[in-house]
C-alpha cells in the first residue's frame, strides 16, 4: 500500500521469508505452501476486478478450475514436453477465453451490479453440478478420465519446453514457479491499476454513467477487466492443479466459490496485497485446525467474515493503512507526502 | 444506454429551413416515450456554435430527459440527432463525449473519494499526455477558483466547488457543446454569479455551445443569448428572454395547466 | 409420450414445483421486503428439520414437531435479525457476504454439536399406484398450495399484510403513514425464517437429516428469487413454474444431474434477458398497457 521506501523493503522481507520457506520448513510446507500461492493468485483475480472496477464476481473459481481441467486434458493426452508446455499456454487461453465470453455476455447484455454477482454464482455451480456427473467411463477426453465427484487424477507436473529441450518442474521448482507467478503478476497488476486504465477502471467502478460521459467505453473497459481477471484466476488454478496433479469438481462449489469473496472482504478487496495476505493466512489456519482434528475452522473463517465486513468493510489492510498514515501525520508535521495522497489509496496498491 | 452504431451518416438536408453551416446541434422530430408517457414530444431543436441557451420550463416538461437524449444516456424512441454536421443518433454516450460533447449532471458527481486533481486527471486523460497533466490541471483549477484544493479530496468539498469542479472537469475534455442541468441549484447569490461569469466566458471566448437547464429566471437573464420554453414535452416558445418574459402563456403554464 | 410417460412427468414437475415453492418463500418475503438475500437461507432451513427431528424423536406427533420446527426457526430469525441482520438492510452484496458468513458457522457449530447425522424420520403415507411415487409428495404439493394462499391472504386482507405491501412499495412514504418499519423488518424477518423453518420440517421425512441439509435448498431458492424478481408471490410461483418445468423436463429426459444443469442454465438465461426478474417484466408490460400512474 503505497509507494514508501518502507512498503518496499517490506514486501522486500515477505517474498524472501516465502522464498526461504523450503530451506526453512523442508519440503513438505513447500508442497502445502504452493497450494496457498496459488489460492493467493486466485485471490488477487477477485481483488482486482472489485476492488479497483467494483465486479463481485463468485465466479473467479470457474476460471480456476476450467484452467485446472483443461490443463489436466491436454496434458494427460500429451506428455511431451511440447504437449506440456502446449497444455500451460492453452489452459490459460482457455480460461481466458472464457472469461471473455462470459463478461460480454454479461456486460453487454446489460446485466449490472449485483446480477453480475448472481449470475457468476450460478456459472460456477453449473459446472459444479455438470462435472460432478461426469463419473462413467463414457466421460473420458482421450486418456483423460473427467471421473466425476471422484475428479481428475494423473495430472502431470508442469514442464516447459519443445522437442527434446526444456525443464520440467518437480516440487521444489513448482514452489518457486508459483511463488515467482505471484510476485511478477502482483507487480504488473500494480503498474496497471496505477496506470491511465487504471484510472478509467476506478472511475467505472465509482460512478459508470458519469464517467461514461467523460468518453470512456465503460463496458469494454469491464470487458478488458474481467478477462484479466479471468487470466491470472486460469494461472492461478494450472499452479494448483499441477502440484495436488488432482483437481475436481470441490474447486465450483458454493464453498470454494465463496472464499475468494472471504480473503477479499477480510483482507481488503482495494488491497491486492491485503487480499494475498488474508488468502495466504485464512487458508494456514484452515489447514493448521484441520491438522490438529479441530472442526472450528470453518467457524472461525465465518465469524471472521461477519466480524470484518460489519466492523470494517473496507477489509484490514485499508483500515492498517489508515492508522499509519494517521500515525505518520501526527509524527510530522509537513502537509503533503510526495507521492499518491491518502485518499487516493486505492490508487497507489 | 445507446448501443454504438458504427455508421454515422452525415447529415442530409439538414436545414431545409435554409443553409446555416454553423448549427453545432440539431433534432428533428426526437420523441422519447415511457410506457404510456410521453416525455420528449417530436422536438425539432436547433442551436449555433458559441450559442447559450437556456432551456425552461415547469417540472416534468421533460427537460432533463432532452439532454440525456443529447448524450445517450437515453434512446430515442424516434427522431434524429445532428451534432456538428453528422448524424449522432445511434452513437453511445462515449464517442459523443469523444466527438465533443460533454454535461454537468444535475446531481453533483464528482468523484468523491478521489482528489480535486485526480477527479480532473479523468477527462484529462482523453485528451492530452500524462506530461501536460500538471500544466492543464493548474489551469483548469485556477480559472474556477479552486487552485488551493489541489489535494483536498471532493467529497470534503462544499456543495458550490463540487458544482464549479464539475464544470471544470466538463470542459476539460474540450468540449464544442456542454449541456449543464441546474449548474446553480443550492449555491449563494455570490457563488451563482460567479458560476454566470464563468458560463459566459465559456460561450464567449472558448466559443463552446451551451444548453444550461434552470429554475432561477434572474440567472437566466443574466446569461441566456436565447430561451427555450419547454412544456409537456414540447417546445412552447423561444426567443430572447425579454420575450419570454414579457408573455403571459409562459405564465400560465408555470402557474396553472395540467401537469 | 403415453399415458403413463405423461402422469410421470406432471408428478415429477409436482414434485419439483412444490419443492421450488417451499423452498423459495421464506427467502423472497425477505427479499422483496428488505432487499437482501440470506444466504444463510439453507441453514434456517437446516433449524427447521433439526427442531423437527429431535422433537419427533423424543415423542412428539409428527405435525407438533414440524410445528415445533417452524416457530423454533421464527425465533431464532429473529434473535439473528436484531444481533446481525438488521444492520445490512439495503446493502445487498454486504447482506449476502455476511450471512454466507452466518451459514458456515452454522453448518460447523451443528456438526460439533450433533454430529453428522441426525435421527430419521419415515415417510408417511405410503406409495401412489402408477408413478410408484410417495403419496407425502402429493400432500407437500397442497402445503405448498395453502402456503401461498396464506401469505395471499396475509398480504391482502390482514392490517399487518397491507402495511407489509405499503413498505415493500415505498418505504419512506410508508414511515411518513406511521408504519413502524422498524418492527415492520422485525416481524418479516421473523416469518420469513419461520418459512424457511417450514420446509426444513416438512422434507425432514424425505430427505436425509445432516448438517449439509440446508445446502440442498439453497440453489433453488436463491436462484428462484433472482428469476422471480421483488413479488413475493407472482415472483415465486412463476419463477418456480419455470425452474421446475425445465427441471423436470430435462430429469425426465436425462436424470437428476442434468436437470439441474438445465434448471441453472435456464436461470443464467432469465437472468439475461429479464435483469429484474420475472416480476420487472410484468411491471413494465402494465406499464406499457398505460396501467400504472
Amino acid at each position: 500500500m503505497g509507494n514508501s521506501s518502507a512498503f518496499w523493503l517490506g514486501l522486500a522481507v515477505a517474498v524472501a521469508v516465502l522464498a526461504a520457506l523450503p530451506a526453512l520448513f523442508g519440503l513438505y510446507a513447500a508442497e502445502v505452501g504452493a497450494v496457498f500461492l496459488a489460492y493467493a493468485l486466485l485471490g488477487m483475480s477477485l481483488a482486482f476486478i472489485w476492488g479497483y472496477c467494483g465486479i463481485l464476481s463468485f465466479g473467479q473459481v470457474a476460471f480456476f478450475g476450467v484452467a485446472g481441467y483443461a490443463f489436466g486434458i491436454i496434458a494427460i493426452n500429451a506428455t511431451t514436453l511440447t504437449g506440456l508446455t502446449l497444455a500451460l499456454l492453452a489452459s490459460i487461453a482457455v480460461s481466458t477465453a472464457f472469461a471473455a465470453a462470459l463478461g460480454y455476455f454479461m456486460f453487454y447484455g446489460g446485466v449490472r451490479d449485483v446480477y453480475v454477482t448472481i449470475l457468476t454464482l450460478v456459472v460456477a455451480l453449473v459446472l459444479y453440478t455438470f462435472m460432478g456427473q461426469t463419473a462413467g467411463g463414457e466421460w473420458s477426453v482421450g486418456d483423460a478420465r473427467l471421473g466425476g465427484f471422484n475428479g481428475m487424477s494423473g495430472v502431470p507436473d508442469l514442464a516447459v519446453g519443445i522437442g527434446s529441450t526444456g525443464v520440467e518442474i518437480g516440487l521444489l521448482g513448482h514452489y518457486y514457479v508459483t511463488l515467482g507467478a505471484l510476485v511478477v503478476t502482483y507487480l504488473g497488476l500494480r503498474a496497471l491499476v496505477n496506470s491511465q486504465f487504471g484510472y478509467a477502471m476506478i472511475a467505472t467502478r465509482e460512478d459508470e454513467d458519469r464517467t461514461a460521459m467523460f468518453g470512456y467505453d465503460t463496458t469494454f473497459i469491464k470487458l478488458v477487466v474481467f478477462t484479466i481477471g479471468g487470466a491470472i484466476a486460469g494461472l492461478g488454478g494450472v499452479l494448483f492443479t499441477t502440484q495436488n496433479n488432482y483437481v475436481d469438481p470441490s474447486v465450483f462449489g458454493i464453498t470454494a466459490a465463496a472464499l475468494p469473496v472471504v480473503w477479499a472482504s477480510v483482507g481488503g478487496r482495494t488491497s491486492l496485497i491485503g487480499t494475498v495476505g488474508a488468502a495466504l493466512a485464512i487458508q494456514f489456519v484452515d489447514y493448521r485446525l484441520a491438522l490438529s482434528g479441530s472442526e472450528w475452522a470453518l467457524v472461525v473463517i465465518g465469524s471472521l467474515l461477519v466480524f470484518v465486513v460489519l466492523v470494517m468493510p473496507e477489509g484490514i489492510a485499508p483500515r492498517l493503512h489508515e492508522y499509519v498514515l494517521e500515525s505518520r501525520e501526527d509524527a510530522d508535521s509537513s502537509p503533503v507526502p510526495p507521492d499518491p495522497p491518502a485518499a487516493a489509496e486505492e490508487v497507489s496498491d | 444506454m445507446a448501443t454504438s452504431d458504427p455508421t454515422v451518416r452525415t447529415a442530409p438536408a439538414v436545414d431545409e429551413t435554409g443553409a446555416d453551416s454553423s448549427r453545432i446541434l440539431q433534432t428533428r422530430g426526437l420523441r422519447k416515450e415511457f410506457g404510456g408517457l410521453t416525455a420528449t414530444d417530436d422536438v425539432d431543436f436547433a442551436l449555433e456554435a458559441g450559442e447559450l441557451r437556456c432551456l425552461i420550463g415547469p417540472n416534468g416538461a421533460g427537460k432533463s430527459t432532452f439532454l440525456n437524449l443529447l448524450t445517450g444516456q437515453l434512446e430515442p424512441t424516434d427522431g434524429e440527432i445532428y451534432y456538428d454536421g453528422a448524424d449522432i443518433t445511434g452513437l453511445a454516450s462515449h464517442e459523443r463525449v469523444d466527438r465533443g460533447i460533454s454535461m454537468k449532471f444535475q446531481v453533483p458527481s464528482v468523484y468523491e473519494g478521489l482528489t480535486v486533481a485526480q477527479n480532473l486527471r479523468i477527462p484529462l486523460q482523453q485528451v492530452v499526455g500524462p506530461d501536460a497533466f500538471d500544466a492543464r490541471t493548474h489551469e483548469i483549477l485556477e480559472r474556477f477558483g479552486l487552485l488551493d484544493q489541489w489535494e483536498t479530496v471532493a467529497g470534503a468539498l462544499s456543495h458550490g466547488q463540487q458544482q464549479r469542479l464539475e464544470i471544470g472537469m466538463a470542459m476539460a475534455t474540450e468540449p464544442k457543446l456542454m449541456l449543464l442541468d441546474e449548474p446553480v441549484a443550492g449555491l449563494s447569490v455570490e457563488e451563482t454569479a460567479d458560476i454566470a461569469e464563468l458560463l459566459r466566458e465559456i460561450a464567449g471566448d472558448d466559443g463552446v455551445a451551451l444548453i444550461v437547464i434552470e429554475h432561477d429566471i434572474d440567472f437566466v437573464e443574466t446569461i441566456a443569448d436565447r430561451v427555450t420554453v419547454l412544456d409537456g414535452g414540447s417546445i412552447f416558445r423561444e426567443g430572447s428572454i425579454e420575450e419570454i418574459k414579457a408573455d403571459p402563456e409562459v405564465k400560465r403554464i408555470y402557474l396553472g395547466g395540467d401537469h | 409420450m403415453t399415458g403413463a410417460g405423461l402422469l410421470n412427468f406432471g408428478f415429477e414437475f409436482v414434485e419439483i414445483f412444490a419443492f421450488i415453492v417451499l423452498a423459495t418463500v421464506g427467502l423472497a418475503v425477505i427479499f422483496g421486503m428488505m432487499g437482501i438475500i440470506n444466504l444463510a437461507h439453507g441453514e434456517f432451513i437446516l433449524v427447521g428439520a433439526y427442531a423437527t427431528t429431535f422433537t419427533f424423536a423424543a415423542g412428539l406427533p409428527l405435525p407438533l414437531a414440524m410445528l415445533t420446527g417452524v416457530v423454533l426457526t421464527a425465533v431464532y430469525g429473529l434473535v439473528l435479525e436484531r444481533l446481525i441482520v438488521r444492520h445490512l438492510y439495503g446493502r445487498l452484496l454486504d447482506s449476502m457476504v455476511v450471512t454466507w458468513g452466518i451459514s458456515l458457522v452454522m453448518i460447523q457449530l451443528t456438526r460439533i454439536v450433533f454430529g453428522n447425522t441426525a435421527p430419521g424420520i419415515g415417510i408417511p403415507f405410503g406409495q401412489l399406484p402408477i408413478v410408484d411415487g410417495p403419496v407425502y409428495y402429493l400432500v407437500l404439493a397442497a402445503v405448498a398450495v395453502g402456503v401461498l394462499g396464506g401469505l395471499y391472504a396475509l398480504f391482502m386482507w390482514t392490517e399487518f399484510g397491507i402495511r407489509a405491501r405499503a413498505t415493500m412499495q415505498d418505504e419512506a412514504t410508508a414511515r411518513s403513514m406511521g408504519v413502524d418499519t422498524d418492527r415492520m423488518y422485525m416481524s418479516t424477518f421473523a416469518v420469513g425464517s419461520g418459512l424457511a423453518g417450514l420446509a426444513g420440517a416438512l422434507y425432514a421425512p424425505v430427505m436425509t437429516v445432516t448438517p449439509e441439509y440446508g445446502t440442498g435448498f439453497l440453489v433453488e431458492a436463491f436462484v428462484a428469487v433472482v428469476v422471480g424478481g421483488a413479488s413475493v408471490l407472482v415472483g415465486t410461483v412463476l419463477a418456480s413454474g419455470l425452474l421446475g418445468t425445465v427441471n423436470a423436463a430435462v430429469t425426465n429426459v436425462a436424470g437428476t444431474f442434468m436437470g439441474q444443469v438445465a434448471m441453472l442454465i435456464a436461470a443464467i438465461v432469465a437472468i439475461r434477458l429479464m435483469p429484474d426478474g420475472i416480476t420487472g417484466v410484468l411491471a413494465d408490460w402494465r406499464e406499457n398497457r398505460g396501467e400504472s400512474q
